[in-house]
């Protein structure tokens, strides 16, 4: 399913990576959909940021043209039909700045009447694709977050139908500081073995206030491969992480999509989901 | 505050029992308009079809009573004193959100 020049591509980075010859690795995009937390004894308003950036680094960051659709899928009984709300109309554009200055990005509010049932809320970004210059090619991220409302669930297990999609075997929003996540990545709806999966911890904490990542990290990486870590699906398509810190984690599947040309480019379709990891009560 | 220390209070029983798989979890909204709609569940995910709720005033007389409905929803009109609203899921289980906590 991974596109050869794709694959070949990623080994030149990657040891340029190991030799320090390379700053940001280039496969580490990651489109952040940001809300402060996700498991949520009563409905709120849910304020969303997103950001399009490299997540452990907290930067550089991109610029993110509106997103083609932001909604959410909800099934609000077992017996119920999937239903799908859109939350565009909630999208305003904000500058999100950084070091090599500010680029455009996203905010939303989506108001507490719009997701006060109780269950499970999957909010999906499909953005618009983006031009990577430096790699010629576009990227196209289908990035998924899951806030459940009282502990009911519901449809957090269940798939979407995107082009690039991971599957949750997991609450994303229900892991303690060390448990394992599970999830299965998807290619147009079918498991894709034996392809990458770039996992990073969302590092720098958001200062939603003005717009930018906190400048300090949490953590320090003393190794490349450890601020972006890649492991690989098995034969199944099926990958496992423990969480090791409280946070956000992400987690990317790329080129899995099956479009591969936008533009008289290539095109990457990526999978993205953000799992919440939380520390047990002292 | 108060509707929390309710849910803590309830989950705690619900886990020191064998059917801790099978939380029964409930709120409630107002809707704007002088009606306000609740909504149970199950914290497996079961449905809460057909289990009754009923609103009682400070005095504990009821007010209005019916049961969830396929989305596990009901409506009720919201009325002038103080009240609350019950979920009946069972003797131990049954969940209580006051008045003034739905907004």
């Amino acid at each position: 399913m991974q596109p050869r020049s794709f694959q070949l591509k990623a080994l030149p980075l990657l040891l340029g990576v190991a030799l320090g010859a390379v700053a940001i690795p280039a496969f580490a995009h990651f489109l952040v959909v940001y809300t402060p937390q996700t498991a949520l004894v009563r409905a709120t308003d849910l304020p969303f940021h997103l950001v399009f950036t490299h997540a452990f680094n907290g930067g550089p960051s991109m610029a993110m043209d509106k997103p083609q659709r932001f909604y959410y899928a909800k099934r609000s009984a077992p017996n119920e039909q999937i239903e799908e709300v859109d939350l565009a109309r909630y999208l305003e554009p904000i500058q999100w700045a950084g070091e090599q200055g500010p680029v455009s990005a996203w905010k939303a509010t989506v108001p507490r009447n719009v997701v006060r049932s109780l269950g499970d809320y999957q909010i999906v970004v499909e953005p618009t694709p983006y031009l990577e210059e430096a790699e010629g090619l576009y990227i196209q991220q289908f990035a998924k977050v899951m806030v459940n409302v009282g502990g009911v669930p519901g449809n957090w297990s269940e798939t979407l139908g995107l082009p690039a999609e991971i599957h949750s075997l997991n609450k994303t929003y229900a892991n303690w500081t060390g448990g394992v996540f599970r999830g299965v990545v998807l290619g147009n709806g079918s498991p894709v073995p034996y392809t990458q999966v770039e996992v990073e911890y969302l590092n720098h904490d958001l200062d939603v206030a003005n717009n930018t990542f906190v400048a300090d990290g949490k953590i320090d990486a003393p190794h490349p491969s450890l601020a972006a870590i890649v492991i690989l699906t098995d034969a199944n398509g099926q990958f496992s992480f423990t969480l090791p810190k409280a946070g956000w984690w992400g987690f990317a599947a790329l080129s899995v999509g099956p479009e591969n040309e936008y533009n008289g480019k290539p095109l990457s379709q990526d999978a993205i989901l953000w799992v919440q990891a939380t520390d047990l009560p002292q | 505050m108060k509707l929390a220390c309710t849910f803590t209070a309830v989950w705690l029983l619900a886990s020191s029992q064998p059917l801790f798989a099978h939380t029964p979890l409930f709120d409630c909204f107002d809707n704007g308009d002088d009606t306000l709609t609740c909504e149970g569940g199950f914290s497996d995910g079961a449905s809460a079809t057909g289990v009754g709720v009923r609103m009682v005033d400070a005095q504990g007389k009821v007010l209005e009573q019916g049961k969830l409905d396929a989305k596990g929803s009901i409506t009720f009109k919201r009325p002038a004193g103080g009240f609350s609203v019950v979920f009946e899921a069972g003797a131990e289980h049954a969940l209580t959100v006051l008045g003034d906590d739905i907004t």
